[in-house]
């Protein structure tokens, strides 16, 4: 409707602006135009034909038609806001989506090329903590691999057309783009389940607390080389899941919306709904991006946790110290054992045990 | 070279849905598809107006443009086609289409999308005319025939045209001329209700005969 009300406002101010100029218009106006006392009877037609382009307290008026052809808004006759959706699709999500995807990845570059990777401040200990148990890495894994192939089937049906199309041909890309499409649809529902299975573990320990906002004021410790204490898990790691909860929650509401058009929502319900999923996706996936890159080549010790479920006392000391020290205060803390730990630094097992 | 149009007359249609079953039957459209469909605007009302709309092949096709798979083409008769074997469902040209052409039977579970289905004009698809794949994922093809849309064809009020972009104008433009009265509603004619127009009213009057 913005479009509607900007020209609906447009006229009376250009015509306002004109008056102003010529006084002499103004007057002669009038007595130039005999308005027509008849009225046309087709502009009630052609307003129900096409509702939406009028202001919203008049398209209530017109309220469209009625066909013996059963089916949500087939009495709709012209649905304009199918123009607003493929403007919005090709001229706003593509290239500002492959722009923010493009910018996280060059971020992410740039930071490794000026910070370079975080490493553990006094190096590898011989000691370990338990970080995570079996099933939050099941749960953590399992989002991983949904929330991927999720993603890359999408964007696959997002960019496909102007990245794989016109090497690809029309019959291969085709088959891939159906079996992206099927494979979405067949796995969205799985990524809902994750979202609650890691809502529900992961929640009490997300919950911001005191000392969040210093950690967030001093960059995280990663920037610079403060020591900023945190408990398990971090600002930085509280607001992912904050994110991937809020932002995730909305791609996956949006997703069921298009999945099954059996609800009876009409075609600007999908609209939105591809809006609301397309924007969230992006923005998702450009986080992580981030995530990825410093849960892996980017930190030291970082992916032991959810790989082994144990984490370096050391590391654990480095990014979130409150949890270190009460582990150690608890005595939690167990030595490295053959086999647990191997590092590419230890060129042997049996020397890392000495 | 010919630009294909339809054009319903809503002074004429009478709303008896004669065009979508022809259109069904020649086309052996799949159940719960209709690639045409009537309209009416205030139904039981005065000013009751019907109208038949299907695809209205858009020069600029908005179909083509968000389909992800680009399986839209438009022909040298200016039809908007499309190919199933390339098309993966996705319902994108549902969304994109201000007429609500774009049809998907349901397949399998859960109502998810087949592969489109629309108004080809008659004029089948991608495959060899007339030949029996053709036939079987797109139905009829009277153009390859030399005849028009079986739709329109069909009408028996002839409110509803189709052919030759040109053709079809100068048709309906006769018509609004020569009917003297009542043409807009009882007791108006264009005579004067076109000499100046009224507020609300787009596009010119004409002075024409
Ligand atoms: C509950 C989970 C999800 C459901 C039910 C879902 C469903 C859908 C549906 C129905 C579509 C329309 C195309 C189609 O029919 O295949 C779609 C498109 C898309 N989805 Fe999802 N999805 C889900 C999760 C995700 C996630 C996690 C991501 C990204 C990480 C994602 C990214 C995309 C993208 C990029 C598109 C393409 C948009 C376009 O082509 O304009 N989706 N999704
Ligand atoms: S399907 Fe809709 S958008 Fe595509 S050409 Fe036909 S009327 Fe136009
Ligand atoms: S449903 Fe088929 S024709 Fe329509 S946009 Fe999707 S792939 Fe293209």
């Amino acid at each position: 409707m913005l479009i509607n009300h900007r020209r609906v406002l447009q006229f009376p101010a250009l015509l306002f602006l004109i008056l102003i100029a010529f006084p002499v218009f103004a007057e002669n106006a009038p007595s130039s135009y005999k308005p027509v006392t008849v009225p046309n009877p087709a502009t009630d037609l052609w307003r129900a034909v096409n509702p939406q382009q009028l202001p919203p307290a008049e398209a209530a008026m017109f309220p469209g038609g009625d066909s013996q052809v059963q089916g949500v808004q087939s009495g709709v006759l012209i649905n304009q806001l199918g123009q607003r959706w493929r403007h919005f699709r090709m001229g706003q999500l593509l290239p500002t989506g492959s722009y923010l995807l493009a910018g996280a990845m060059l971020a992410i570059l740039l930071f490794y090329l000026i910070r370079g990777k975080v490493l553990i401040r006094d190096g590898e200990s011989d000691k370990k903590i338990e970080r995570y148990s079996i099933y939050e890495r099941l749960i953590h894994w399992f989002m991983a691999i949904v929330f991927l192939f999720l993603g890359f089937s999408g964007l696959i049906l997002l960019f496909g057309r102007s990245l794989l199309l016109p090497w690809m041909g029309p019959e291969l890309f085709s088959a891939l783009a159906s079996a992206a499409k099927e494979g979405h649809n067949l796995f969205g529902p799985l990524f809902l389940l994750a979202l609650v299975l890691v809502f529900l573990k992961f929640v009490i320990r997300n919950i911001y607390q005191k000392g969040d906002l210093t950690w967030l004021l001093k960059g995280g410790g990663i920037i610079g080389k403060q020591d900023v204490p945190s408990n398990f898990f971090n600002m930085g790691e509280k607001t992912l899941f904050w994110l991937l909860i809020i932002v995730g929650g909305l791609i996956a509401i949006s997703g069921v919306v298009l999945l099954f058009p059996v609800f009876g929502q009409g075609r600007d319900i999908m609209e939105l709904s591809h809006v609301v999923h397309g924007i969230a996706a992006v923005v998702m996936l450009s986080v992580i991006i981030g995530h990825i890159y410093i849960g892996t080549i980017g930190m030291q010790g970082a992916t032991e946790g959810m790989t082994s479920g144990y984490c370096d006392l050391n590391w654990a000391k480095d990014h979130h110290s409150w949890w270190a020290q009460r582990c150690i205060d608890e005595g939690k803390v167990m030595p490295k054992q053959q086999g647990a730990a191997v590092h590419h630094d230890n060129p042997a097992p049996a020397e890392a045990e000495k | 070279m010919a630009r294909m149009k339809f054009y319903c007359d809503a002074e004429r249609c009478i709303e008896c849905n004669g065009c979508v079953t022809a259109c069904k039957n020649e086309n052996d459209v799949p159940w719960g598809v209709n690639r045409r469909r009537v309209v009416t605007i205030k139904d039981g009302e005065a000013g009751e107006r019907s109208l038949s709309v299907a695809c209205m092949h858009c020069s600029d096709a908005p179909c083509a443009a968000v389909c992800p798979v680009n399986c839209f083409y438009t022909t040298d008769d200016g039809l908007v086609l499309h190919d199933k074997d390339i098309c993966i469902g996705c319902g994108y040209c549902f969304y994109a289409c201000p007429f609500g052409a774009p049809q998907f039977p349901e397949d399998g579970a859960f109502a998810s999308r087949g592969k489109m289905d629309k108004c080809t004009f008659c004029a089948g698809g991608p495959e060899e005319d007339n030949s029996a794949e053709e036939r079987r994922k797109y139905g009829s093809n009277r153009l390859a025939e030399g005849k028009l849309p079986l739709c329109a064809e069909m009408c028996a009020t002839k409110a509803l045209l189709a052919g030759d972009a040109s053709v079809i104008s100068d048709i309906y433009r006769k018509r609004v001329v020569n009917r003297g009265a009542s043409v807009l509603d009882w007791g108006v004619s264009y005579e004067n209700a076109s000499l100046r127009s009224s507020k609300g009213v787009q596009g010119k009057a004409t002075m024409e005969e």
